[in-house]
């Protein structure tokens, strides 16, 4: 019996599938630059399945990738050429939300967006907010550490999961942490959060959940300049507020935007930001004041604050769709994703604009300024031969950027394929090494997510650029 | 399985205790001796109860780089939590999980190697949460630097993280890097009365899920109050407290500050006793326990995290024993952080753990496969099938 032919007898033929036909729409995910062939998609439908399929690639020594909805912007879920592809979406149960202990229990195929509107009668909400959140999964979220505008108060994926259940590459069931917020012994579930899928697969995940904020109180504000619109996110951390998110955009990137969405942002504005407070009611009112005479002092040329939420939500529009919407301004582009000290932005995008005009590749930028964390958006013609490549030169000198200023080439998108050379510029060599060890330990045969995170030879060949068919779509947008 | 009541020597009466004064030194010590185990100023003895040499880091004190625009600090792993504590607060700024055991002297690399996080914990996210990136000593005497000093980073594994808990037994902590907050305006502190532990749970999981978004929500089961406190504009303070006044009319007592359990409950002062366990738990299990410990001679419990964490304060080791029994029996699991004596009590499948997983073993042999540092004094903590 061929050995795929066992694996293939743990599932229906319908969840089992070796036609090339059905593994297209498996071949990439939200870094289209990459590609690759999968020798069989699986689609499990219990947990049971997962760890069954686990352990036949462990016997037979066959990489494997867990897939969410194929949202990654690093190629963090693309196949492994020959491996198999294991496609959570139907591992979608929510299992528990606990309104008293403000836990969630799910499986890793759940959507973000879906915990959320689960735990809403509650009065609960699960905080970390990607771009991507009404499609992506919490299983890839927590893979990647995910993160979203929402960061700078509220922390990361890694912040919100207490707990997780997962089956390690060796086929091993193990259990982590549990349904307190608190735990004793080193913090195996803070190791596996942002592991990138190279340990094994959460099957159960458990999620801290927080109060759903009573007010918002959104604030759009056009700049004549970047430097000022930088200026303002300063004077705001120093004044001693903590909004939970300072967003801005630059010109390019608010003119696609608008052609997209047409989400109304000052005309002419060289720069906007976006802040937002949220809490009490009472505390609102307070701080809001605080936030008035803060911005005004920071002499912007527009300012316009959110009457309610759907006006809340048609401000965050803009944002959320504009790195899509640069689809609209050039047919292909690379979304970058690095940090910078928070207070070195300036100087970074005046770095990127000299590095951008060097090599004549136009480059917008959209950046959770709170955190520093920048999304250079490097367009060009995949149809023009070189482009491609230039623009990944281009891309390089942005994450050395990074490096060099102190900062990490990734923010929140996690190394994926894309960055994986940039891993040991970031890192040296003792702690490369010891993380290598560590991923031993848990995949001794490096089967899982092989050619992810860490420098290796399985790269499968570069082939088309350009829009997810889901951006496309206007289903899906990136951070 | 271990013996709560057993009692070591003091470790610091047989073995050397090196102070180096540099990172060099710090090396040189870790390197030349064939087992070690670093230590701060001790201030949780049951932690570092070893045969290996301790390595002390407080002689490497001191805060190497802080902006406060960029809401970061890096420490060398001796510094002293008031140090740290004491900078923040000129400009403005904190550690929100209300440093444990600042006062009695605690390190940052000591707070981080014991995973103690205080009540204010409950909002913004404990000490794991607010560590960014770890400078350490492998037990091959190489140096490791994890994670990263921005407030954003999803590159590489996070072995900060791995160390927070980890007692040491995974390197030598030397530099750490924090993300910090600015403190709120203002705080007020309220009690509400409450004749049972039931009724003390339910009122915990009211609050804890209210639009007054609290700072921190604790239990002292005797005398029976919920505490509360709240951050932000005084006035807004004020508003919310006299909500919470109106919703429980009587029963609400607006505590000074001064006055207020927060910096006992910090440094884990809980009466007149000399050992304290940190048990996680969840608010069922909270409340059995305050039930079943009730009229318990010499313990006292205070829980904090609206019931998912109880802190269980004995005096001498008599009771041990019989707690040992009881969280085995709740399936919960103990750390001891004050008292003299091993450090693990309870359950071994408390909070998801068991003996016999692959995966505790595997890590702490990719983490030091010279095996310099000691085991995990703990059964298996992560469960296996």
């Amino acid at each position: 019996m061929e050995p795929l032919d066992s694996l293939a007898s743990i599932y229906p033929e319908s969840r089992f599938s070796r036609d090339a036909a059905f593994q297209a729409a498996f071949e990439s995910d939200g870094l289209t630059v990459f590609r690759a062939k999968p020798r069989a998609v699986v689609i499990p439908e219990s947990a049971e399945e997962v760890i069954q399929t686990i352990r036949w690639c462990h016997e037979h020594a066959v990489p494997f990738v867990a897939r969410g909805s194929g949202t990654s912007l690093s190629g963090g879920s693309l196949p492994v050429a020959d491996g198999i592809v294991i496609a959570l979406n139907r591992l979608n149960r929510i299992l528990k939300i606990d309104p008293v202990e403000r836990i969630a229990v799910v499986e890793p195929g759940v959507v973000n967006q879906h915990v959320s509107d689960a735990a809403a009668s509650e009065g609960l909400y699960y905080a970390p907010d990607p771009s991507s959140q009404s499609i992506c999964t919490i299983g890839g979220n927590l893979a990647f550490n995910s993160g979203g505008a929402h960061c700078l108060k509220y922390g990361m994926t890694s912040n919100h999961v207490i707990g997780c259940k997962a089956v390690l590459a060796t086929g091993e069931v193990v259990t982590m942490g549990g349904e307190s917020l608190e735990t004793v012994g080193p913090d195996f579930t803070g190791l596996f959060v942002g592991s990138e899928g190279l340990f094994g697969v959460a099957i159960e995940i458990t999620l801290r959940l927080l109060p759903k904020p009573e007010q918002f109180h959104t604030v759009l504000v056009g700049y004549d300049s970047l430097q000022a619109a930088g200026d303002a996110v300063s004077a705001v951390i120093d004044s001693g507020l903590l909004p939970g998110a300072l967003e801005i955009m630059d010109a390019l990137s608010i003119e696609a935007a608008e052609a997209a969405v047409a989400c109304g942002y000052p005309p002419g504005a060289a720069a906007v930001l976006i802040v937002e407070l949220e809490g009490p009611r009472e505390k609102i009112e307070q701080e809001r004041q605080q936030l008035d005479e803060i911005l005004t002092s920071t002499e912007p040329f527009a300012q316009r604050v959110a009457v309610d939420e759907a006006d809340r939500l048609f401000i965050w529009k803009g944002r959320k769709s504009a790195f899509s919407a640069v689809g609209r301004l050039s047919p292909d582009f690379l979304v970058q994703d690095g940090v910078v000290p928070r207070s070195r932005l300036g100087e970074a995008l005046v770095r990127i604009q000299q590095l951008s005009a060097e090599a004549n590749i136009r480059v917008a930028n959209v950046f959770h300024a709170g955190d520093g964390n920048l999304h250079p958006l490097i367009m060009f013609d995949g149809s023009q031969p070189g482009a491609l490549h230039r623009a990944e030169e281009l891309a390089a000198k942005l994450s050395r950027l990074c490096i060099e200023m102190g900062g990490s080439i990734t923010g929140e998108h996690g190394v994926g394929m894309e960055k994986r050379d940039f891993l040991p510029e970031m890192f040296d060599e003792p702690t490369i090494r010891m993380m290598h060890r560590i991923r031993e330990a848990m995949d001794p045969k490096v089967i899982a997510n092989p050619g992810k995170m860490f420098p290796g030879k399985e790269a499968p060949a570069l082939s088309k650029v350009g829009l997810h068919p889901l951006e496309k779509a206007g289903v899906i947008s990136r951070e | 399985m271990n013996e709560p009541s057993e009692t070591r020597p003091n470790p610091s009466e047989d073995q050397t205790l090196d102070t180096p004064e540099s990172l060099e030194q710090l090396r040189d010590a870790v390197q030349s001796s064939p087992r070690v185990l670093a230590v701060g100023q001790r201030t949780k003895p049951p932690l570092s109860e070893t045969d290996a040499t301790l390595v002390c880091t407080r002689r490497l004190s001191g805060i190497t780089e802080y902006e406060p625009s960029e809401f970061t600090f890096t420490a060398l792993a001796g510094t002293p939590l008031t140090e740290i504590t004491d900078t923040l607060a000129q400009r403005g700024q904190y550690l929100p999980f209300d440093p444990v055991l600042a006062g009695a002297g605690s390190t940052l690399g000591g707070a981080v190697g014991a995973g103690l996080s205080g009540s204010g914990r409950f909002r913004y996210g404990g000490i794991r949460d607010f560590l960014l990136g770890a400078k350490f000593i492998s037990g091959e005497g190489e140096w490791i630097e994890a994670g990263g000093k921005v407030v954003k980073n999803a590159a590489g594994f996070d072995i900060p993280k791995l160390l927070v808990g980890s007692l040491g037994r995974y390197g030598v902590m030397a530099e750490l890097t924090f993300k910090v907050f600015p403190q709120p305006v203002a705080q007020l502190s309220l009690g509400i009365k409450c004749s049972t532990h039931e009724l003390a749970r339910q009122r915990m999981a009211r609050v804890a899920k209210s639009r007054w978004e609290l700072f921190a929500i604790d239990y002292q089961p005797d005398p029976g109050i919920v505490h509360l406190r709240l951050g932000g504009p005084p006035q807004a303070n004020d508003q919310i407290a006299e909500e919470i006044q109106t919703e429980w009319s009587g029963e609400v007592t607006n505590i000074p500050l001064s006055e207020s359990i927060w910096a006992k409950t910090s440094e884990l002062n809980f009466g007149p006793h000399d050992t304290v366990l940190k048990v996680p738990t969840t608010g069922p299990k909270m409340q059995q326990l305050c039930e079943t410990l009730e009229s318990a001679e010499g313990v006292t419990l205070h829980a904090s995290l609206a019931g998912q964490l109880v802190w269980i304060a004995v005096s001498g080791n008599t009771r041990l024993r019989s707690i040992d029994t009881l969280l085995q029996s709740l399936g919960l699991s103990g750390l001891m952080v004050r008292g003299n004596g091993t450090c693990w009590l309870g359950s071994e499948n408390g909070a998801g753990m068991a003996i016999g997983s692959q995966m505790q073993r595997a890590i702490k042999q990719a983490m030091d496969p010279t095996a310099k540092f000691p085991e995990l004094p703990f059964p298996e903590l992560i469960a296996s099938q």
